[in-house]
């Protein structure tokens, strides 16, 4: 705490505090006031309480064939940022390969490019050089984005972990890939760990590559509930949007277990 | 050598996925901007985005929405950080995880409570019009201010994280001296936080501006067809109107706006690293 602050300031900082808190969770609350409303109309406060907005949602064959894209492009995504997401930072914290700098660069590159950019130049690519836009690129789109997350959160783990653990296992004669499966991989897992789910949430909740990329049989949840949005929102999108919150906190929970959520801070 | 090859081969599918579907993505769009109907290389595309006033006009807002969004991110942003930086860690935890929810939370979602709550009988117009401001059917839907507060509620978590990293590692013996030698506290935030802070607070703000300038979801959702920005005049031109080069050529203006807001970033976050 900091010491002799008047007590004007000190109780204007906490009403700052809240508002701002009230301001950025807001939005969010509101959504799952309206999920649980009564009422047919977007209506909040809520009017009574009701869960058929939830049941609503697995009657609809969009919403479901939407939820099904999701998932399965989430699990894809998931498990290729990892893979190799797991490879580049290993490469990276080692620092051997000339050039480290640049590839490290490139490797968080898509973390600072505005992603309709990189939206725009992959369905121009696919276009012209694969043909029509099905899922596959879309895997790729959202693996590209998802990788910085692995590499930054495997990095921050590595960069605390014991270097002289691979000599001693070369020393004693491991091999290549025993050093590799039994040290620097059990090294990496919890950075690895929060970083599959950061993929999972990224790819779960990205919209702007999937507007790009979407196409009457490519649907995911995001762009479901924005096209709702444009034309005739009901209280179904706020219920979708509410699972979508929930996993969220979910995510955010297990990330916090593996990884501790505070290292976030500053990235 | 051998480590060198393992390396290789450690990073090689990363290299590889980077290289074909992130660089060759853009060096195709910036193929696609200089390419006229006939084939040949033509500067015509930018010559219709930069002389058309319309598209000057989309420009303009785009700039002053984004700058205006970065302003107010960086001065809640700071005395947040600073909130955040000073309390005891569980409280600065709860603080984290309470803005890190919105940050990860689909842009989707947060712009739809937006709309339910700036909409026609939403929370704000609906007060408004009890004080008697308003009339009954004011809405704030499809007005900038809509752009803005919905924004800045996307990006004040992400600058304020991005202050916070800063503001963690000013040390705190430099502002007990600065009040031992007689400093109030507001005079050694001025004069000890804020210029030790300032480097954190440019490169948040700059990186918040790229964002805002090439955001998409939320400037077209709650300003609506009548406030076009840059990033919604790229997405009719490449999936309504169909014109891919034209909507290239306006990717690779915006991408020459967003690398000269991120040139003084990177130096800025090279100095806090090296």
């Amino acid at each position: 705490m900091v010491r002799g602050v008047p007590r004007w300031l000190k109780a204007l900082t906490w009403v700052f505090v809240a508002l701002t808190l009230v301001f950025v969770l807001g939005p969010l609350i509101v959504v799952a006031g309206v999920s649980v409303s009564e009422s047919q109309f977007i209506a909040f406060p809520p009017a009574g309480f009701s869960l058929r907005w939830f049941g609503a949602i697995f009657e609809s064959n969009a919403y479901v064939g939407a939820l099904v894209t999701s998932l399965q492009l989430a699990v894809l995504v998931t498990l290729t940022a990892t893979v190799i997401g797991a490879g580049a930072a290993i490469t990276l914290h080692r620092r051997r390969l000339p050039g480290t700098g640049i590839l490290a660069g490139l490797f968080l590159s898509p973390l600072i490019l505005p992603s309709i950019i990189f939206a725009i130049g992959l369905l121009m690519l696919w276009s012209a050089s694969v043909g029509p836009v099905s899922l596959p690129v879309l895997w790729i789109g959202h693996t590209v984005i998802a990788l910085p997350y692995v590499i930054r959160t495997t990095l921050a783990v590595l960069a605390d972990s014991d270097p002289f653990l691979e000599e001693a296992a070369r020393t004693m004669g491991a091999s290549r890939w025993q050093r590799i499966r039994h040290v620097v991989l059990p090294q990496c897992a919890p950075g690895l760990a929060a970083g599959a789910f950061f993929a999972f949430n990224i790819s779960f909740d990205e919209a702007v590559v999937a507007l790009f990329l979407r196409t009457p049989d490519l649907v995911t949840l995001p762009i479901q509930i924005y096209n709702q949005l444009e034309f005739s929102p009901d209280p179904t999108v706020a219920a979708v949007s509410t699972l979508m919150m929930g996993l969220t906190i979910l995510l955010i929970a297990v990330i916090d277990r593996f990884l501790g959520i505070q290292r976030f801070v500053g990235t | 050598m051998r480590d060198r090859i393992e390396d290789i081969a450690l990073a090689g599918p990363g290299i590889l996925l980077l290289a074909l579907a992130f660089v060759l993505p853009l060096v195709e769009m910036l193929r696609l901007s200089i390419v006229g109907a006939d084939g040949g290389v033509t500067a015509e595309h930018f010559v219709r985005f930069l002389s058309d006033p319309y598209y000057l006009g989309v420009v303009w807002r785009t700039i002053y929405l984004s700058l205006l969004i970065t302003i107010i991110c960086a001065a809640v942003g700071f005395p947040l950080a600073y909130v955040m930086a000073r309390v005891s860690p569980q409280l600065r935890l709860w603080l984290i995880v309470l803005i890190i929810l919105p940050l990860m939370t689909s842009v989707v979602v947060r712009t739809f409570g937006w709309m339910v709550v700036l909409g026609r009988g939403g929370l704000i117009p609906f007060s408004l019009w009890k004080l008697g401001f308003v009339g009954r059917n004011f809405t704030l839907m499809h007005t900038e201010a809509a752009i803005v507060i919905g924004m800045v509620q996307v990006l004040l978590p992400f600058t304020a994280l991005s202050i916070l990293g800063v503001v963690m590692k000013i040390d705190r013996r430099l502002e007990e001296a600065a009040r031992t030698m007689g400093a109030s506290f507001l005079a050694t935030l001025r004069s000890v936080v804020l210029p030790l802070a300032m480097p954190g607070i440019l490169a948040g703000s700059l990186l918040a501006f790229t964002l805002s300038v090439s955001s998409f979801v939320t400037p077209s959702l709650l300003g609506g067809v009548r406030l076009p920005v840059v990033a919604s005049s790229i997405y009719d031109a490449a999936t309504k109107t169909l014109e891919w080069n034209f909507a290239a050529a306006q990717s690779v203006i915006l991408l020459i706006g967003v690398l000269l807001a991120l040139t003084p970033y990177i130096r800025l976050s090279g100095r806090r690293h090296g």
